[in-house]
Formats: structure tokens, C-alpha cells, sequence
């Protein structure tokens, strides 16, 4: 990993110096080793912040929305996951592909800070990461490094099959204890790149969607809400899972929606590219029929 | 502040029998912004409406619900009287206590009551959040379609264009004509099909309105009433239209055979033919399955080529292919008429294996002039005239085990006048006729069933026949004689099956593809059963003939004239006025992501470039934008948008979250 | 939530709402009723221009106020008003039903149904069926904000809007 920031922070630098990029955004060490976090290098000196460890997980494609309308030229460091968030947010029109510079990073692999903070030995990769399909920039201008092989070649659906197993009545339970721990924080839509609206419903106080109470009905409503919103739009990086201060298992969710959308509608990765209609977007005249 | 007045009618007994209205309007004048609310005999009356008039000035109120019938059934005379009451007319709500409550809860009145409330509780919610909606205006292509070129789409072809419009009849067979032209005689005059068909044809082919587009199909319609976009598939002749004279030449040198489906397969055509002598236009197409030279072409061959060498015009065109088109038209008449039920699938009447027992249209064939027998009336097998002849009616029809539940209407009187035709023909021949019922209500209908049987002596027996099998030569019909209780046996030379009519076998695929309703049965559902007949829910597209129900020619012709009236009264228009009831979306909460152009079905949403000012600088960004002309208010946008900014107009967010909330309010 | 005040009763009569169609479902609920076709007075229909107007979102929102039921049904896929709205609509809950079941909604308490506008008697056996189903079920406890709205609070959103 040593030698692969070595080669991120030199072109970083390069970027830099020859005016291709007027800012690059990688990550750089946080407080404490699990920290790491997303950082913004404006200057050639700078570049000794980049750091390329086993905690950059963060997803940074959702910072690009924030210069859509600024005239600095971004580069960006981008991960297996980055470039399919960045997919995503072309596919919906947030971002605009060419505005922007990609340097993959073939990813090994990231681990679970939350296990770390707890102060966990030997703290095993993070789960999304260890069921991981696309390790590698599915698109970049350029990309550093070998290929890395994929950790997982076929989605792991044993968690949700476990819970579909449950009882109607244990279902309830399971998910209203999970989401009776929720505080509505919306840090996992803050750092989704599939929740991407400019007005989420969630802060439209007149919407009348939802109130303000946080119990655990609103905060399910929110969830499954959430889950049909990003339905065929997750990337699986598994930041809400990660960003969650209450441990509620969020992936679990939309896991399910991905478990099901491609047993109906035929398997579909979201953000591999960026033609396709997502599938709750188009439909087929001889979809599976259960309605008649 | 909202003001609500409710206005619970009792539709005389109707509702009023089961729901305890007076208790329904008593419950609603607690209810959050209800100022008045009371119950009445009949709302849809004129002293109904004056009630809603005067209450709105006396107790200024700005939104109403009427609970009473159905919405699809007074929504638009309600809203126009709320109209009048000085409201804009989408200050209204209707909750239906009749259709969905009263008339099918009978004797649960406490339920019904309670539901009734519900009903109106949830109009109340609804209608606080109702919005003032102003209708706006698409213009009018005039110019009109009639699909189907039988005596349905003829006369209403001819009534459109006599009234100056222009007017195009979409035909999949080689000529127009329809059904009509297999006809011989038409009941009750026995005046001769051909003779009052074919002048009608010729007038469509000259008429200066009228074009003709034969052998085509149609393959897709878009848009919207006064603006529909339709997909044409004219399909190859083999002969070049601009050049053929009709000589006929080809057709009797034409080695290829085929059935010949106007004669009911009766005998052979050749592969380049003409569907009969008085075709329109009477020019020739190649039958591509029958054709020898494009038979040999899939063998890798190319033999033939008859029909190129002997035509003197040079018109013949092996290579023509398919040609697909678009058309613009403001109105849509359908008339594609019916089809005859297959008796085959009666074993007791022989499955269709024997020869001498024919249906109602292959008599027609038989009986008539210019068919294959040259209206000797033989039997199939051996070309003898038949001495006795049973006719069974109510084949496929009334029976819904094994057929159609419905009546074909026609069956009745055109077997009496097949009848009187046998016995004019071959006065000699017996002829019996196996009956359910005898159903002849139409003007000197049942006069004519009445000399069928006193003048022409045909025997009418009520009973159902059990059985019709082969023995020898002739054929033993079993049945029984329900008025005199006892079985019957008669050998019969032939016999005629009145076979159901029943919709194209295409039908619902057509209706698919149009955009209108169909019933179980596939024929086309028009608007409403007594006061909408030639209309259909589709705005803009029209009914004629057969295809909305089984019926005679009278009927047809005189739907097919309605449907005209209808189409003239909308191509009169310069502009149409349209629904407000449009989506809508909100550029500051829209993210621009696009996904509501995809699921659009009218191509309604398109993204379109703002300004704005963000962060201290002017931005530019795209925002889907909602062509209210174009959309049609199906609200598909509203679920694919995340963000909540595209809502519909009178079916919003929160319109439908208070009825919910109104409903559950109730609960506990 | 937890300690839910409603019990399965003897004599429990299920809500249940039915987003209906205003061209098939409707016409059908409406065919039903000129027809006098009788069915349990449980259902109440919410008038929608197409299915696929129907939010899931609407769906939950119902569910957390209460209802025992709800059925969302359409004009057959094929025969939609509006041509291909209910082929999302199809989309849409074929997904929501899973997720549904899958948060705990018991198996049946939620249904997507196509009723043309001739079914009438479709539509009566549709709500028959799916009322014993609830009937037997008994009260949704699931998803339930187990406040009830007060009246004062529905004024309030009133002349909020």
C-alpha cells in the first residue's frame, strides 16, 4: 500500500504543478489510525497529506456535486466503489463525467473502523468490502497499480435470506428494534451516493410525507422509504452501514432490494455504466406476473 | 380557510334505503372545516343543484362534496354547478356512497353508514387540499380515422366526409365491403345486400374527403384526443397500384390456387385475386402464401412470373415491400367489426367434419347470386338440392359453457330469412328450425318471423338438438321438441348452424394498441351502456358497428352515424379544451436527474436549462419541465421522482396523504 | 408500538383502502355496484387516474395510521389508460410487496390486483377474499405510529397547506 501512495501522492503532484487539476481529493490520516478521511490537496507541498491505508474507505465521489458549478479543475483518487458512486451520480445527471479527472485505485480491500474504534485485535475487513465484486475502477482516465482479484464473484445474500426466514411477527420485531435506535440523523443519506437528490423529501418539512417524531414507526417509514429510493441505484459500499452511529444494519435493506430486483427483473449492478435505465425506470411487457 | 358544504343524497330509495344519510350529514357537520352539511332526496335535480347554489351564498362556502353516486357517472354535472355557484370547478369532491356502498351492502345499514362517513370524511380531507385548476387548450387536427372498412366504417367514413372533413378508412383486406358484401339478402326487406352495399362503396372511393387505405394494418397510435399519431402498415400488394388498370388479366391466368375466404372456402381463387367482382379498389393483390413464384422463392427457386408477363400495364411488382407510415388525426372511429363462431368445437354437432352441415355465412354464399353455385342451393359434398334442411340456432351463443353467454341478436332473423329464401329457391325443400327462443324485436321483425312460418311453412321446433351424425348420404339431427316433451328425429339433407358472432380475433390486441377498453368477450367497451354507446373512455375515439357488441346492419348504420355526429362535433372545434388535472414540477426541488422523461408515456417531460442564482453566482442548471398539452395526467412521474417535485395536478402528495390520514383517522 | 392497544378480537372487522384505477378498477368497483354484486362493507376505495400513480410511500403511510389492508389494483397489464402505467406499477410492487413482507407485514395484508372495468364480479371477489384473510389475521399491529391523530392536529395541517 506503501508504494501505491508513493505513486498517488507524485501524481497528485504532477496534477498539480502542470495546472491539469487545481484541486485533487484523496484521504488523508485522521486523529487515530481507523480515522482516515477524505481530504482536499490544493497545493503541490500539500500532497504529503495523501495517505492510501486500510481505512479509506470513504466514498468521494459525493464531493464532486459540490464543484458541478465551480470552475476549479478536479481530480479525484477513486476506488472500485468511487467509480461506480461516480457512475451513478452521471447516470443521474449530478455530475457530468468530463468535468472531472479519475485516477482509479485497484482497492484490497478496507477495513471495519467500527470494529477497529471498538479496539478489536485483528479487525477484519469491512463487510461490504469482503463481499466486494468490483475491487477494481470500472471507470477511470487513469488507473495506478495491477488489478486486484475480487474478493467475493456472487453477491452474499446469507444475512437477508436469514431474516426472510424469520416469522412475519419476528420480522417486525427485528426491524423495530433496529429502527427504534434510529435518531434520524440522515448521515446515511448524507453519504450515499445513490441518495443524491439537490431536495430530499426527508428535509421537505411540508411535504407532508413525514413528521417530525422520531419513533420507531416514522423511522421506519424513513427506511423503507430510503430503501425504495436508492432500489437499483446502491453500489453496495456499504457506507451507511458504516457511517450509522446507531448500528442500525442498513445494507440489510437495501440488500434485499437488490436481492429482489434481480431475481424479478434480472441482474443488474447499478453504476457499471452509465446508459442503462435502472429498473424500477423501465419495465418489460413480460415481467413476472403475481398480480392477476 | 376552508368552508366545506356536504351534500348527502339519498338518490331517492337508492341510497337512501340502506345508508342513513340524515345521520351521514349530522356526523359531517362535526367534521374539521365542514360549515354545512346536510342531506337531500335527489342532489342531481335541479332543486338538488339549487340547494348547493344557495348554500354556497349563504354560508360562503369555498369547497363542496357531494356524497352520492359515482363520480365517472356526475362529477362533470356536479362541477359545473358548483361552477355556477361562483367556485372554480375543481373545488369539488364527490364521494361515492351508491355504487360502492349502498348498492352493495344491501341490509348492512349500520356498516354501509359507517362507510358512507368514511367515504365523505375522506372527500372533506381531499377537498381541503384541492387547488383551483384552470383548463387549458390543445389544438385540432381535422381530420379523422375510421379503422375498418365494412358498412360500419363506410357510413361513418361517408357522414364525417359529407360534413366536410377529411377522413381516411384503414382496411386490412384487399377491399372494403366487410361482412355485408358476403351477405345475400338483408331481413326483413329481402332487398339484395350487394345492391344497397356496393353504391355506398363506390361513393367512399369517389368521395373527394375520403381516402382509401386498403390492405394495411395498423400498427400503433399515439397522442391524444385531437392529435393522435398513427402508425400505418401498408402491406405489399405485389402490384403496383398507379399502374394496375383491374383488367383482370392476371387473375385468369394465375396457376396459383388458394381457398377462397370470401366464398367461406366454398371453392378456389387464384394466388393474385381480388376478393370479389365489385371490389374496392378492383385491383388485384398477390396472396404471397399461395403465389407459386413466391413459394418457389423460398425453395431458392424463382419459377413462375405469369402474372408480370401477361399484364399489360406492367404492374406487377414481386419486390414491393411493406411500407410503414404515419398519419396525423384529430378523432378515431372503430369499426372493425366481427367474426363467426367456429362450431367446431361442438361434438354433438359433428365438430365441423361433415361436409353438408354449413354455417349461416357459407349459406349466404351459397344462396347468393355471384357465389360458387350461382345461388343454386346445393349441398357441399354432392351439389344436390337439399329436400329438407334444419337450421339450429344459438350456436356458440347463449351457452357459456361451451360458447358465449351473450345473445348475438341477429341469429333469430337471419335464419327465418335464410328460411324463406330456401323455400323461394326450392319450393319443395322442407325446412325445420331447432329454437331457443325467438327474439325479433326490431321494426317489422317479428311480422317477417310470422310469414316465415304461416306463408312460407317453415317449422319452428323449441328444443335443443342433442346430436347430428352422418348416415349415408343424409344426416340424422336428434333433438327434442321441449313444448310437446318428446324427442325428435329428422333426417336432413343439410343443415345450417346459426353461429354466433363474436369479436376479431384480434380484438383486444386492437384495443391494446388504440387505447380503449374491451370486455370479457373482447368486444370494445364504449363509454356508458345508455348515455355514452358510441363513445369510448379514450377521448377522441368512437365506436361503430359490430365491434362494441354484436348487431344488424340497421343498428350499425345508425351507430355508425352517431359516431360520425361525435367525430364532426370534435373536428368542429378549432381548439379542445383540456384536463387540468396535468402533473407539475417543482424546478426548486427538482434535482434534474431526468428519470421522469423515461417513464413518461406522451413524451410529456423534457429537461430544460435554468438560471438561478446559487452561492453568489448565476448557475445554470437543467429541471425537468411538464408540457401540460401533452400530459394526460397519469401521474407515472410522481412515484419515479424521488425528490417529491413532480406532483399531479387534483391528485397530489397530500391530497392523497389526507384521505389516507381521513380513512385511518377513524381506526380505534 | 409494543404495547399496542389493539387486541385480536372475536368480532374484529378489518379496514381495508384500495387505491383503485379510475379506468379499470373504478369502472369495475362501479360495475359491481350497478350489478348489486354484494361483498363485506370493510373496503374502502380511494379513486387514483392510474396505478401507477400509487406511491409505496402512500402504502407505508397507511400502515403506520392503521389500516389493517391495503390493495392497490389496476387495469390489466396490456390494457392500461394510459398505456404502459401499470407495467411500472408492476415494477414497483412486485418490489414493495417483498420489502413489505420482509419488514414484517403479514403475507396478504397487502395486495396488488388487476380489475378491469368489466369485473365487476372480480372486484367483489378481490375484497371478499382479502377481508376473510384479514379478518383471520386479525388488527395490523405492524409498522403502526400507535398515535392516533387528534383532531386538533389535522386543523393544524389544514391551514398549514
Amino acid at each position: 500500500m506503501l508504494e501505491m501512495q508513493q505513486e498517488m501522492r507524485k501524481v497528485a503532484k504532477e496534477l498539480l504543478e502542470s495546472g491539469e487539476a487545481t484541486v485533487v481529493i484523496g484521504w488523508e490520516k485522521g486523529a487515530l489510525p481507523y480515522q482516515t478521511s477524505p481530504v482536499l490537496i490544493r497545493s503541490a507541498e500539500e500532497t504529503e497529506k495523501l495517505v492510501w491505508d486500510e481505512y479509506c474507505q470513504q466514498n468521494l465521489s459525493n464531493y464532486l456535486i459540490d464543484f458541478v458549478y465551480s470552475d476549479e479543475k478536479v481530480a479525484i483518487f477513486a476506488k472500485g466503489c468511487d467509480t461506480r458512486a461516480f457512475n451513478r451520480l452521471v447516470q443521474d445527471k449530478r455530475i457530468k463525467a468530463e468535468q472531472f479527472t479519475v485516477i482509479g485505485v485497484p482497492c484490497p480491500g478496507m477495513k471495519d473502523r467500527k470494529q477497529a474504534a471498538k479496539g478489536v485485535a485483528d479487525v477484519p475487513l469491512a463487510k461490504a468490502c469482503q463481499e466486494c465484486r468490483y475491487p477494481n475502477p470500472v471507470y477511470a482516465n487513469r488507473t495506478l497499480g495491477q488489478p486486484v482479484t475480487p474478493r467475493a464473484t456472487a453477491p452474499d445474500y446469507s444475512d437477508v435470506e436469514a431474516i426472510e426466514a424469520m416469522s412475519a411477527d419476528e420480522k417486525a420485531k427485528f426491524w423495530q428494534e433496529q429502527y427504534s435506535k434510529c435518531i434520524r440523523c440522515y448521515a446515511c443519506r448524507n453519504v450515499c451516493p445513490a441518495c443524491n437528490c439537490t431536495n430530499c423529501i426527508f428535509d421537505q418539512s411540508k411535504s407532508g410525507w413525514q413528521s417530525k417524531d422520531i419513533n420507531a414507526s416514522e423511522n421506519q417509514f424513513y427506511g423503507i422509504t430510503r430503501a425504495f429510493h436508492v432500489a437499483g441505484r446502491c453500489i453496495e459500499c456499504g457506507q451507511c452501514d458504516m457511517v450509522c452511529p446507531s448500528d442500525v444494519p442498513i445494507m440489510l435493506m437495501n440488500k434485499k432490494a437488490k436481492k429482489d430486483l434481480d431475481q424479478l427483473f434480472g441482474q443488474y449492478d447499478a453504476g457499471l455504466e452509465t446508459e442503462s435505465l435502472i429498473p424500477l425506470g423501465r419495465y418489460d411487457v413480460n415481467d413476472p406476473e403475481e398480480f392477476m | 380557510m376552508e368552508r366545506v358544504g356536504v351534500f348527502v343524497c339519498h338518490c331517492g330509495s337508492n341510497i337512501g334505503s340502506v345508508v342513513d344519510c340524515a345521520k351521514v350529514a349530522e356526523e359531517l357537520r362535526n367534521y374539521p372545516n365542514v360549515v354545512h352539511s346536510v342531506d337531500y332526496k335527489y342532489m342531481c335535480s335541479e332543486p338538488g343543484q339549487n340547494l348547493i347554489k344557495e348554500a354556497v351564498k349563504e354560508h360562503n362556502l369555498n369547497r363542496v362534496v357531494v356524497c352520492s353516486c359515482s363520480p365517472r357517472m356526475h362529477e362533470n354535472t356536479f362541477r359545473a354547478c358548483v361552477a355556477q355557484a361562483g367556485l372554480n370547478p375543481y373545488m369539488f369532491e364527490m364521494a361515492n356512497i351508491r355504487e360502492h356502498c349502498s348498492w352493495v351492502h344491501a341490509g348492512h345499514n349500520e356498516e354501509a353508514t359507517a362507510k358512507a362517513i368514511d367515504l365523505a370524511k375522506m372527500a372533506v380531507a381531499k377537498v381541503c387540499k384541492n387547488k383551483e385548476l384552470k383548463k387549458g387548450h390543445s389544438p385540432v387536427t381535422k381530420r379523422a380515422l375510421v379503422v375498418g372498412g365494412g358498412i360500419a366504417g363506410i357510413q361513418a367514413a361517408l357522414d364525417i366526409a359529407n360534413n366536410g372533413y377529411q377522413v381516411d378508412i384503414l382496411e386490412r383486406t384487399p377491399s372494403i365491403g366487410g361482412k355485408m358484401a358476403q351477405i345475400d339478402k338483408t331481413f326483413p326487406t329481402i332487398d339484395c345486400s350487394a345492391c344497397i352495399l356496393t353504391p355506398r362503396m363506390v361513393e367512399a372511393s369517389s368521395h373527394p374527403n375520403i381516402k382509401l387505405i386498403t390492405f394495411a394494418e395498423l400498427e400503433k397510435v399515439e397522442g391524444y384526443v385531437g392529435n393522435f399519431d398513427v402508425t400505418i402498415r401498408s402491406k405489399a400488394r405485389s402490384v403496383d397500384m398507379s399502374k394496375c388498370t383491374g383488367c383482370g388479366t392476371c387473375m385468369t391466368k394465375c396457376p396459383g390456387k388458394a381457398d377462397d375466404e370470401f366464398n367461406m372456402n366454398l371453392q378456389k381463387r387464384p394466388a393474385i385475386y381480388t376478393p370479389f367482382p365489385q371490389a374496392i379498389p378492383n385491383k388485384p393483390v398477390i396472396d404471397r402464401e399461395s403465389c407459386l413464384k413466391f413459394k418457389s422463392r423460398k425453395d431458392g427457386k424463382d419459377v413462375c412470373g405469369i402474372c408480370a408477363k401477361v399484364c399489360p400495364a406492367g404492374a406487377i411488382d414481386y419486390e414491393q415491400e411493406d411500407e410503414i407510415f404515419v398519419e396525423h388525426y384529430g378523432a378515431i372511429v372503430m369499426a372493425t367489426g366481427y367474426d363467426q363462431f367456429d362450431h367446431s368445437v361442438y361434438g354433438e354437432y359433428g365438430y365441423g367434419k361433415y361436409p353438408d352441415v354449413i354455417s349461416g355465412l357459407h349459406f349466404e354464399r351459397l344462396v347468393n347470386a355471384s357465389g360458387p353455385t350461382m345461388g343454386h342451393i346445393v349441398r357441399p359434398s354432392d351439389h344436390k338440392e337439399p329436400k329438407t334442411v334444419v337450421m339450429v340456432k344459438c350456436v356458440g351463443s347463449r351457452d357459456p359453457e361451451h360458447g358465449k353467454s351473450y345473445c348475438s341478436r341477429t341469429c333469430c332473423m337471419y335464419s327465418a330469412k335464410q328460411a324463406t329464401l330456401i323455400r323461394d329457391h326450392c319450393p319443395d325443400t322442407k325446412v325445420y328450425i331447432f329454437y331457443m327462443d325467438v327474439r325479433t324485436p326490431g321494426k317489422g321483425y317479428d311480422e317477417f318471423y310470422n310469414r316465415t312460418r304461416e306463408e312460407y311453412g317453415v317449422e319452428y321446433i323449441r328444443g335443443r338438438v342433442s346430436k347430428i351424425y352422418q348416415d349415408g348420404e343424409q344426416l340424422i339431427v336428434k333433438g327434442e321438441d321441449s313444448l310437446l316433451g318428446r324427442p325428435v328425429e329428422i333426417l336432413a339433407d343439410m343443415v345450417i348452424l346459426a353461429d354466433a358472432m363474436i369479436p376479431q380475433n384480434d380484438a383486444a390486441k386492437m384495443a391494446q394498441i388504440v387505447g380503449i377498453g374491451y370486455d370479457n368477450d373482447g368486444w370494445f367497451t364504449e363509454a356508458h351502456a345508455k348515455l355514452g354507446p358510441v363513445e369510448t373512455h379514450t377521448a377522441g375515439i368512437f365506436l361503430a358497428g359490430a365491434c362494441q357488441g354484436p348487431k344488424d346492419i340497421p343498428d350499425t348504420v345508425a351507430q355508425a352515424g352517431a359516431a360520425a355526429v361525435k367525430v364532426c362535433g370534435l373536428l368542429s372545434k378549432d381548439q379542445l379544451e383540456t384536463d387540468p388535472c396535468t402533473s407539475e414540477i417543482d424546478p426548486a426541488l427538482c434535482a434534474g436527474c431526468g428519470h421522469c422523461v423515461g417513464v413518461c408515456p406522451y413524451k410529456a417531460i423534457s429537461l430544460e436549462t435554468i438560471e438561478e442564482r446559487k452561492a453568489g453566482k448565476t448557475i445554470s442548471r437543467q429541471v425537468a419541465k411538464v408540457n401540460a398539452s401533452l400530459c394526460q395526467g397519469c401521474g407515472a412521474c410522481t412515484v419515479t421522482c424521488r425528490s417529491s417535485a413532480a406532483n399531479l395536478n387534483h391528485f397530489t402528495n397530500a391530497q392523497i396523504l389526507a384521505e389516507v390520514d381521513a380513512l385511518c383517522q377513524t381506526i380505534l | 408500538m409494543s404495547n399496542n392497544p389493539v387486541e385480536k378480537t372475536e368480532n374484529f372487522e378489518p379496514k381495508i383502502l384500495v387505491f383503485a384505477c379510475n379506468w379499470c378498477t373504478y369502472a369495475g368497483a362501479d360495475l359491481a355496484g350497478v350489478s348489486r354484486l354484494q361483498y363485506p362493507p370493510n373496503v374502502r376505495v380511494l379513486r387514483v387516474p392510474c396505478s401507477c400513480r400509487v406511491n409505496p410511500q402512500f402504502v407505508v403511510r397507511a400502515f403506520q395510521r392503521g389500516i389493517d389492508g391495503v390493495l392497490v389494483a389496476g387495469c390489466h397489464p396490456g390494457d392500461c389508460h394510459y398505456t404502459t402505467g401499470n407495467y411500472y406499477t408492476r415494477r414497483r410492487f412486485l418490489l414493495m410487496t417483498r420489502m413489505l413482507e420482509y419488514v414484517g407485514i403479514d403475507s396478504g395484508r397487502f395486495q396488488t390486483r388487476w380489475i378491469s372495468g368489466s369485473e365487476g364480479p372480480k372486484f367483489q371477489e378481490v375484497v371478499t377474499e382479502m377481508t376473510e384473510i384479514i379478518r383471520q389475521l386479525g388488527p395490523n399491529q405492524k409498522l403502526r405510529d400507535d398515535v392516533t391523530i387528534e383532531m386538533q392536529d389535522f386543523e393544524e395541517e389544514a391551514v398549514n397547506e
